[in-house]
């Protein structure tokens, strides 16, 4: 049993293809053997959303995929955001607005975001709440994520703004 | 890290149905793999094969007709669900539950037939589905059999499912197109939590019916009652068929103190 099977993707605009064994995920499968580390697990079991990765324009857990499942897909992680050392408009205002402390949740974060903000450029605060619901995060208590969001979209009242900006 | 076992994706329908009777017993259908990679992960199944439905084009896609009612292939995922013009109109209960289950990660893959077969008593298509009246569909090499969904469930995470058969589709009357609707959903946290009571009504012209959520083994539906039926007589139907347990997320008493309070709630705001 356990056959090989041949997975040919596009990750970032990138294509790789490489042989796995059935019971890869697609986490493992970037962490390992494209050596994409950006992407993170947390729990390994689609509570906290570390792992978060746009596979064909919609977000997933890939810690709840099979690598070979992923097959012909085009799949966005973290490493796509920062171009030639400078950082995404995104990271920028996450960076700004402390929507990063550990940054350990930071990856997924970013993916559900960008999900987000290709279907609302311009998203309400319950919108940005319910994208990130199945993105934990144990350090900032989220506001200053909000606020990363509202930022990046031109949203952030100038005095909290003021307040952020330190 | 997962146990070893073999992936296989199957194109036709005939092949799926040969290798699930090929290998019965030792492979699980993979859908969203929401519950099925989680209880590999933690070693609760170890199958030896898994077999992906999501290829299959019996098991895709949303058909609505006035004649046959609504018909949702097995694959289809709660995104799908949450956004087909016509389930938003005809069939807004179904919308709003497929729209609360888990995340927006979990949403994406998570499909239908999944949740139906992991039967789990919080299944939140099982408790709204049963209160539309649907209807399972299930195929095998045998042939295809078309049973109530009342019927399917038969235990907590049991099924009337055998080894050698699929979810193909589910099916709504359309009697049940434009019924008004209703739904709570107790849990601890808001989003991505499994129900600790849910409660899911519809209504038409000629009935009422309550599907309720993690208040049984299963999830149950109450006899059709009259439409007009008042919120006393709804509750006590609702106390006919269900039966909560005292488990970590709640107890009993107030389990059943939920069903009451969420019935009281929804019935004279049913949209
Ligand atoms: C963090 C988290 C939160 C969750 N929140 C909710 C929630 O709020 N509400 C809720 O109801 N559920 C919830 N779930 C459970 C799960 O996401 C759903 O039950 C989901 O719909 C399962 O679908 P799937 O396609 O991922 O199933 P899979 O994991 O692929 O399959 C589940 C089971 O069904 C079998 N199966 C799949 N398709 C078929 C078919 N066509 N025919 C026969 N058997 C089949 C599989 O073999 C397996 O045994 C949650 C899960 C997680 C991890
Ligand atoms: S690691 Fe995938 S959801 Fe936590
Ligand atoms: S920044 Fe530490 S978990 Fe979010």
């Amino acid at each position: 049993m356990n056959t090989k099977h041949t997975v040919a993707v596009t990750v970032n605009g990138k294509k790789y293809t490489r042989e796995v064994v059935g019971h890869r995920t697609l986490l493992r499968f970037l962490r390992e053997d494209l050596g994409l580390t950006g992407t993170k697990e947390g729990c390994g079991a689609g509570e906290c959303g570390a792992c978060t990765v746009i596979l064909n324009g919609k977000t997933v857990n890939s810690c709840l995929v099979l690598a070979p499942e992923a097959d012909g897909a085009t799949i966005e992680t973290v490493e796509g955001e920062a171009k030639n050392g400078k950082l995404s408009n995104l990271q920028e205002a996450f960076h700004r607005n402390h929507g990063v402390q550990c940054g350990f949740c930071t990856p997924g974060m970013l993916m559900s975001v960008k999900a987000l903000l290709k279907e609302h450029p311009k998203p309400t605060v319950d919108q940005i709440k319910e994208a990130i619901e199945g993105n934990f995060c144990r350090c900032t208590g989220y506001q200053q994520i909000i606020e990363s969001v509202l930022d990046a979209t031109g949203q952030l009242k100038p005095k909290t703004e003021e307040m952020r900006r330190v | 890290m997962l146990h070893e076992f073999s992936y296989l994706a199957p194109r036709e329908r005939k092949d799926l149905l040969q290798l699930l009777k090929k290998h019965s017993g030792q492979a699980r259908l993979l859908a969203g793999g929401t519950d099925l990679l989680c209880d590999i992960r933690l070693g609760t199944d170890k199958p030896a094969y898994l077999i992906d439905v999501k290829h299959i084009p019996e098991m895709q896609g949303i058909t609505w007709s006035e004649r046959d009612g609504l018909a949702i292939g097995a694959t289809v995922t709660c995104i799908e669900i949450m956004r087909h013009p016509v389930i938003a109109k005809k069939f807004p209960l179904l919308a709003h539950a497929a729209g609360h289950i888990g995340s927006a990660q979990l949403r994406n893959r998570a499909t239908i037939g999944g949740n139906l077969c992991t039967a789990s008593p919080c299944a939140d298509l099982g408790c709204s589905s049963l209160a539309l009246g649907a209807r399972v569909e299930l195929a095998s090499v045998r042939g295809t059999r078309v049973i109530p969904m009342k019927e399917f469930f038969t235990g907590v995470k049991a099924t009337q499912l055998k080894d050698d058969e699929v979810v193909q589709r589910v099916l709504y009357p359309a009697e049940a197109a434009g019924a008004a609707w209703g739904m709570e959903k107790l849990k601890r946290i808001k989003g991505h939590d499994l129900a600790v009571v849910s409660v899911a009504i519809a209504r038409t012209a000629t009935w009422l019916r309550v599907g309720i959520g993690s208040c049984a083994p299963t999830p149950v539906v109450t006899a059709d009652l009259p439409p007009q039926a008042t919120a006393a007589a709804v509750v006590a139907a609702a106390f006919k068929v269900v039966n909560p347990i005292d488990d970590v997320r709640a107890s009993r008493d107030f389990r059943l103190f939920m069903v009451e309070e969420f019935i009281r709630k929804l019935l004279p705001a049913l949209a």
